[in-house]
């Protein structure tokens, strides 16, 4: 690459660095560093205290509820969501009839936007007018309504069951395109070998498409972690903290109680937590790179 | 010759100049909508009269849904670009006046004769921080009014007049709770609908949020009281009390299994178009006592930033005047005078619903009143669940001191 060419090429990059740098790195290190003063819309001139905010947040009941939140809620959402999604691939993978309007069908519920979603599903938790305690009741499970949103033993799960609902078919995609690129021959010779449909799944198939799996279980660590819309409308992270996760606590810390300096706090955590899923998707993708054979 | 011609000519020019510049004045005003009351509407003739008396100025109105207000004015105020004027709930008034967002209208006020007795002195009360006065009143209303399905409380033989008294509303709850109904619509989701109504209970029990050095006081034995009698209540109250809101009781309210919702006046439109046949009190103290209720309702705030702080004092002092304010607003008007007539026009009971307005009393006036109330909505889930209500305002009121 001659000299000239060098300028050139970052001269055709520099709009995009630039829009990177200020609309993405500004706002992240604009968090970073606003953590580390005390800044309220009541206090507007801010206060330089170091780790004051961190210490006070780690000492705090809060912050263990919502770290512990927020595991089970990424954990949950992420294994069930991967699961329900690589099973539903293979069903819709085995040239049943009228499969493309099930794929539409399935497809559904991750076309909804997340404020929709959250709406119709508290519609139907709804203690006295909801449709799942009214199947519920009609098949005899309960006698009178379960208010599973007002729980805070029951509301995180079926919190985490609505967002597996909405981002299942998500997963499916992502399978199913994998599935249909394995290579057909080495499944008609586990075939011809004896396998059945299990172990042709597990020693053929699954094999097959690991780079994909694990690729998609980094991308919905991310989604999930980063998730607001249906746990805010649903509970608004109630009852008694029980579903407060990061992203939620953040908007509430900031904007319902005008608390920048702890939001940023939170949001750096939430920083820390996202780089770790970050570098895990780097390190699958550059070995899945390594392991994919020179055309 | 030439020098009158010159000077002629910049006289001229001047006074162009200094037309263009007033007629150039645009007033950026900011309002929510809480109902779909056509508020929008009707604002827009009051502006349309207000800028056929006052050509000089424009104004630009934004109507912003309601849950999303606070986010945008907070975020235009953080970026520096606020509007000229602004309605604020009254519990930011403390926070934004500390800010440095808003202007102190004392002096303004003084001078064009606007007195707290014009008003409704809770709301006026609630525009007063360190001394000044950050905002005119501008909509009012009450937390709660105990509104009835008559048809429930004649099947079980309640009288309506009972539910003024603790006593007389938990046996009435009792009575009607069963078969598929509800006795009482008391809800605890985070939310300043359960904040305030849980408070309008503290208040006719004698008791406070804070006490008057700034210290919480709900720790101590009216409140405690209070919060005991609400737990108890909740045994006649709806499943899912933690998630429900004053919107899934009026719900269950207008599809008759709910026989009592609490509400403030701004329910009367919904309950006029439905077939319910309804009445209502204003709202429930031990016996002997009067309710006290607590007041909710926006304030007209004019920002720092802004340009042009006549114009914009000018506009306000219009949204508050007796002929304008009943127009303009989905609440009840703020200015007494104006109170009166659309009450008797628009809402059943009017002056049941003055006296209920006269004895109200503000939230706590504290520029940390969000973090206050959170606290407050963590203890109210609390006693909701079925923990100790003195353990649990105890441990409330070491975190609200601990704010201080």
């Amino acid at each position: 690459m001659t000299h000239k060419d060098r300028w050139l090429l970052w001269l055709f990059l520099a709009p995009t660095l630039l829009l990177i740098a200020v609309f993405l790195y500004y706002p992240m290190i604009g968090t970073v560093f606003e953590s580390f003063r005390d800044t309220s819309f009541i206090n507007p001139t801010p206060r330089f205290v170091g780790f004051e905010i961190y210490e006070k947040i780690l000492a705090s009941r809060d912050f263990h509820e919502i770290l512990r939140n927020s595991i089970i809620w990424t954990l949950g959402v992420v294994i069930l969501q991967n699961l329900l999604g690589f099973a539903a691939a293979v069903l819709l993978n085995q040239g049943l009839p009228m499969q493309g309007v099930l794929r539409a069908v399935v497809l559904m519920p991750f076309i909804l936007p997340g404020v929709v979603t959250a709406i119709l599903w508290r519609f139907m938790y709804d203690p006295q007018l909801g449709l799942i305690n009214s199947l519920m009741m009609r098949f005899g499970f309960f006698e009178d309504g379960a208010a599973w949103l007002a729980s805070s033993s029951t509301a995180m799960a079926a919190v985490i069951f609505v967002a597996i609902w909405k981002g299942f078919p998500f997963s499916m995609l992502i399978y199913l395109a994998a599935l249909q690129n394995v290579d057909q021959s080495q499944v008609e010779a586990a075939t011809l070998d004896g396998a059945g449909p299990v172990r042709r799944l597990f020693d053929v198939t699954i094999p097959a498409i690991k780079d994909v799996i694990l690729v998609n279980i980094v991308l919905t660590l991310i989604l999930t972690f980063n998730y607001f819309d249906i746990v805010w409308v649903l509970t608004r992270g109630g009852p008694q903290n029980a579903t407060h996760i990061f992203p939620t606590k953040i908007f509430e810390t900031g904007f319902g109680q005008f608390r920048f300096g702890e939001a940023a706090t939170y949001g750096v955590f939430s920083i820390i937590v996202l780089a770790i899923f970050v570098a895990l998707y780097v390190i699958v993708q550059k070995s899945a790179s390594n392991r994919r054979p020179v055309a | 010759m030439k020098f009158f011609k010159h000077t002629a000519i910049a006289a001229g020019l001047l006074l162009s100049t200094s037309m263009a510049y007033a007629q150039d004045v645009t007033l950026q005003f900011w309002d929510n909508q809480q109902t779909e009351s056509g508020l929008s509407g009707f604002q827009k003739a009051a502006v349309d009269r207000f800028m056929a008396e006052n050509p000089s100025i424009k104004i630009e109105v934004t109507t912003v849904p309601y849950p999303e207000y606070q986010q945008r004015l907070l975020t235009a105020v953080q970026g520096g670009n606020p509007p000229d004027i602004a309605t604020l709930d009254q519990i930011w008034v403390g926070a934004f006046a500390q800010a440095g967002a808003v202007e102190d209208l004392t002096e303004e006020a003084k001078a064009a004769g606007l007195t707290r007795d014009q008003f409704f002195g809770g709301a006026w009360d609630s525009a007063v921080f360190n001394g000044g006065l950050y905002g005119i009143p501008f909509n009012v209303d009450v937390w709660q009014f105990s509104f009835y399905n008559k048809a429930l409380l004649d099947a079980a033989g309640v009288d309506p007049e009972s539910l003024k008294t603790f006593d007389g509303l938990k046996q009435a709850a009792e009575k009607m709770t069963g078969d598929g109904k509800f006795g009482v619509g008391l809800f605890g989701h985070k939310g300043e609908d359960t904040v305030v109504v849980v408070n309008s209970f503290i208040f006719s029990n004698g008791g406070k949020v804070l006490a008057e050095d700034g210290s919480c006081a709900l720790d101590e034995a009216p409140a405690v009281e209070a919060l005991s009698y609400l737990q108890d209540l909740s045994k006649f109250a709806p499943e899912g009390i933690l998630n429900a809101s004053s919107g899934d009781m009026r719900e269950l309210f207008l599809n008759g299994s709910l026989a009592i919702e609490f509400w403030p006046a701004l329910e009367q439109p919904t309950l006029q178009k439905s077939n319910i046949d309804w009445g209502f009190v204003n709202g429930t103290a031990p016996e002997g006592k009067t309710a006290i209720g607590t007041y909710g309702g926006w304030n007209l705030a004019v920002f720092q930033s802004s340009k042009n702080k006549e114009a914009a004092w000018k506009f306000v002092e219009f949204l508050v005047r007796e002929d304008v304010n009943g127009d303009v607003v989905d609440l009840l008007p703020a200015n007494k005078a104006a109170a009166g007539p659309f009450l008797a026009k628009n809402r059943d009971g009017a002056d049941r619903i003055m006296s209920h307005l006269d004895n109200a009393a503000p939230r706590p006036l504290s520029a940390r009143y969000l973090e206050i109330a959170d606290l407050q909505m963590r203890l109210y889930q609390d006693v909701f669940s079925g923990k100790d209500v003195a353990s649990s305002a105890a441990e409330a009121c070491k975190a609200i001191d601990a704010l201080n």
